[in-house]
């Protein structure tokens, strides 16, 4: 079976299940398939709904939410954080057909991150750098294992004058041989089963010395999850969260602009030199570089200008929330206003398919208005 | 005409680390100290041969206030004068000014200026965003992301010729970044690509994610020394003629005015080769390192940086007249969007415009003798900040 990074394309499916958070997914209901090229690739369709999971190895994707095309080792390296997704993508490794924000709005919270999946033979193989060679000072005995079932396999693990040697197959003249399922031996060394419950329920079967069976785990010091990757290294990443209260004086300027929302109304400031509408109003026309000290009113309605749609889930900063998309940004020229200065706002969602240059745009108000941000809910096509 | 200069400043020694998007087996001031014991050794110099340190970076990266006082073990800037400049994107640049200055002033001799960014360790659109105004904009606001210019472009030049002038800038980056051992991102792209790169995912409008730049890791350092003092260190000295720095009130809904004010790149321009007696920027230059945000931005600024007209910058992007072989080279190191660590960003800028002037860049050095460089910086809203390199003290 193809590995990449040490991981393969199916672990990342089968691990699903146990990593699934049906807290955080209420409410949401998509199909996201999978078609992932290479070897060990395949096609999968996972589906959230009614805060359930499915996630099913498929011949043909049925329709879905979104498609995730990717190269079998961008897609496991992206699950494992060692590829970058922004580079795959570009790079064409990993294509995305159909609405992206669910991969970055509904995949991380659904799913606790991806970790490699520990298999019989990975911890077999790490067995001579476990041996304590003077637990076993004058020992020689030959421990034979056969693991029944998905990535099992026979071994036999040779100690004999302090030194701790592993041979594909089983030995005739194993001391021992324990046989079990894989899956119970990497439950067993990774701590998720325990040992006399193992053998009280008859998981593991026991051929020869049982005595040497039990001398066994002195010899070897204890399997320790990715002991190997980070051995004579302390990089350790520290995780912080900021959440900081702040509040902001508004001054005179904008704290008139603000008590203007609470009566659905725009005032801008007025240049007195080049005629300039300020908006928001601001105290100086940095272009004259004079005072801008009269009122006007504007608005309330505009005509757009310039439209920036927007696909790409960022977090607001004011909540931490990440928007959802698409939206759009207008910047509009507001009735009376002057030519040299936008207004900038959100489009209400529903007119984005049709909003263009030269639209009409009137403003929606919140029923209830406090002189804030939110006193203006968005703008849109005024018909 | 030019203010002259008090006296003659020249680049002695250039450091960078890698670029990339994690750097994981360094914190913040061992990551500065690869990068200033590079320039130091480029210089051949010891820290006890600087006399100044200037630091920068955007602070709201990492979340780190005043971090010149943890990073001081790895700029060395322990019991030495120490100044801290943070402008926005423009950082990077704005060092290499005051650098520039302190030592044409008179007062310092030797002045090491460092720029990093360690953007893995915050959030970049969550840290830009908060750069607009708390009161209104940043309500709004979408990191550095806006597809506006797009859709300018498309409008003027139709969409498929448009279109494809950014992907053509695109993957000419992105080979000139395969060239460049330090670049982040080298994707191997080629002009065969072009229609299938288009299908590449929508950030906003016609910006897609192919067109935007990195979010690197990374720092540089560059020492800066008198006439006197840098003809004693190398003999390979990089002069910096001449600099400027443009800021317009802080304000996107003018810039996208149906009146709109000139871009503060043009006006950069036009005031700098002013007063140095430049009358035609794409025949004097030889290379240009442009800090270039997007594909798209990178083709509508090379208009306003070259004071050109129409469609004579894209037309030279078809006839290959910014790549190598061509009039004036933009980015051999691949630019930002290939390698984008927001602090050192814009003194990368200097620092790879410099190692061409001395022939040093390696395998993605311009085959020819460059005599006359230049290096932007961008920031804020817009801001523009040019800086002119020189081989010869001949102007």
């Amino acid at each position: 079976m193809a590995e990449y990074f040490g991981s393969r394309v199916e672990d990342i499916f089968n691990t699903m299940p146990e990593r699934f958070q049906p807290e955080n997914v209420a409410g949401v209901d998509v199909r996201i398939g999978y078609s992932v090229t290479g070897e060990g690739g395949g096609k999968w369709v996972v589906t959230i709904k009614d805060q359930k999971l499915n996630v099913e190895k498929v011949e043909e994707l049925p329709k879905c939410s979104v498609v995730l095309l990717a190269e079998a080792e961008a897609f496991v390296g992206g699950a494992l954080g060692v590829v970058n997704l922004q580079d795959a993508m570009a790079a064409g490794k990993l294509k995305v057909d159909g609405d992206i924000t669910i991969l970055g709005n509904v995949l991380p919270k659904a799913f606790t991150p991806f970790v490699p999946v520990i298999r019989a033979k990975d911890i077999i193989d790490s067995m001579p750098a476990r041996f304590l060679p003077e637990k076993a000072e004058g020992v020689s005995m030959k421990i034979g294992y056969d693991l029944t079932g998905q990535d099992g396999g026979k071994w036999t693990v040779v100690v004999d004058n302090g030194s701790c040697t592993i041979k594909d197959g089983l030995d005739s003249d194993c001391t021992v041989v324990m046989s079990m399922e894989a899956d119970v031996f990497v439950g067993l060394n990774t701590g998720k089963i325990s040992a006399s419950s193992a053998f009280s329920a008859g998981q593991v079967k026991i051929d020869g010395d049982i005595g040497a069976a039990g001398a066994t785990a002195q010899f070897f010091k204890k399997f320790e999850i990715a002991s190997d990757d980070k051995k004579g290294e302390e990089l350790i990443s520290i995780s912080v969260v900021n959440s900081i209260n702040q509040r902001f004086a508004t001054g005179p300027y904008m704290g008139k602009w603000f008590a203007g929302l609470k009566e659905k109304k725009f005032y801008a400031s007025k240049c007195p030199v080049c005629g300039r509408t300020l908006i928001p109003p601001r105290e100086v026309c940095a272009n004259c570089r004079v005072r801008a000290t009269e009122f006007v009113e504007v608005g309330p309605k505009g005509t757009v200008n310039v439209i920036d749609l927007v696909y790409y889930a960022s977090p607001d900063p004011l909540t931490g929330k990440v928007r959802s998309t698409p939206y759009a940004v207008l910047y509009m020229s507001m009735d009376n206003g002057t030519p040299d200065e936008m207004f900038s706002h959100e489009l209400n969602p529903k007119d984005i398919d049709r909003v263009k240059s030269g639209s009409r745009v009137r403003p929606v108000w919140n029923e209830i208005r406090t002189g804030g941000i939110d006193d203006l809910l968005y703008f849109e096509i005024d018909d | 005409m030019a203010k002259r200069k008090n006296r003659n400043v020249a680049i002695v020694g250039i450091g960078q680390t890698e670029y990339s998007s994690h750097k994981e087996h360094q914190n913040q001031p061992e990551m500065l100290n690869e990068a200033v014991r590079a320039a130091l050794a480029d210089a051949n110099m010891t820290l006890d041969d600087i006399d100044c340190i200037v630091h920068g970076n955007m602070e709201l990266f990492e979340m780190m206030h005043q971090p010149d006082m943890w990073h001081t073990l790895g700029s060395g800037a322990f019991g030495k004068p120490q100044f801290r400049i943070t402008t926005g994107g423009t950082t990077g640049s704005t060092i290499v000014c005051a650098a520039d200055n302190l030592v044409a002033s008179g007062m310092y001799d030797v002045v090491m200026a460092i720029g990093f960014q360690k953007l893995q360790e915050g959030n970049t659109t969550g840290g830009i965003t908060n750069m607009a105004d708390p009161l209104w904009f940043r309500h709004l606001q979408t990191g550095a992301l806006t597809g506006t210019t797009a859709e300018l472009m498309i409008h003027e030049f139709g969409e498929e010729r448009a279109k494809r002038a950014a992907m053509l800038y695109r993957i000419m980056m992105d080979k000139h970044a395969c060239l460049n051992p330090k670049a982040h991102r080298r994707l191997g792209l080629d002009y065969s690509q072009i229609e299938d790169l288009m299908n590449s995912p929508k950030l906003v409008g016609e910006l897609r994610l192919i067109h935007m730049c990195s979010q690197s890791d990374g720092a540089c350092a560059l020492i800066f020394a008198s006439e006197e003092k840098a003809k004693k260190y190398t003999d390979k000295p990089v002069w910096v003629r001449d600099h400027i720095t443009i800021h317009r009130e802080e304000s996107l809904p003018n810039i996208f005015a149906l009146n709109r004010p000139e871009m503060t790149h043009r006006y950069a321009a036009r005031k700098l080769f002013e007063r140095n007696g430049i009358t035609d920027p794409v025949e004097y230059f030889d290379v240009f390192e442009m800090y270039d945000p997007s594909a798209w931005w990178a083709v509508d600024w090379l208009r306003e940086f070259f004071l050109l007209k129409g469609d004579e910058h894209i037309r030279m992007l078809e006839n290959g007249e910014w790549d190598y072989g061509g009039k004036v080279v933009i980015n051999p190191s691949g630019g930002v969007i290939a390698s984008n660590p927001i602090g050192a960003t814009a003194i990368a800028r200097v620092a790879e415009a410099a190692l061409q002037v001395r022939g040093d860049a390696g395998p993605h050095q311009i085959p020819k003798e460059v005599k006359h460089a230049l290096a932007s910086g961008f920031g804020g809203t817009m801001w523009t900040v040019l800086i002119m390199l020189e081989k010869y003290l001949d102007w």
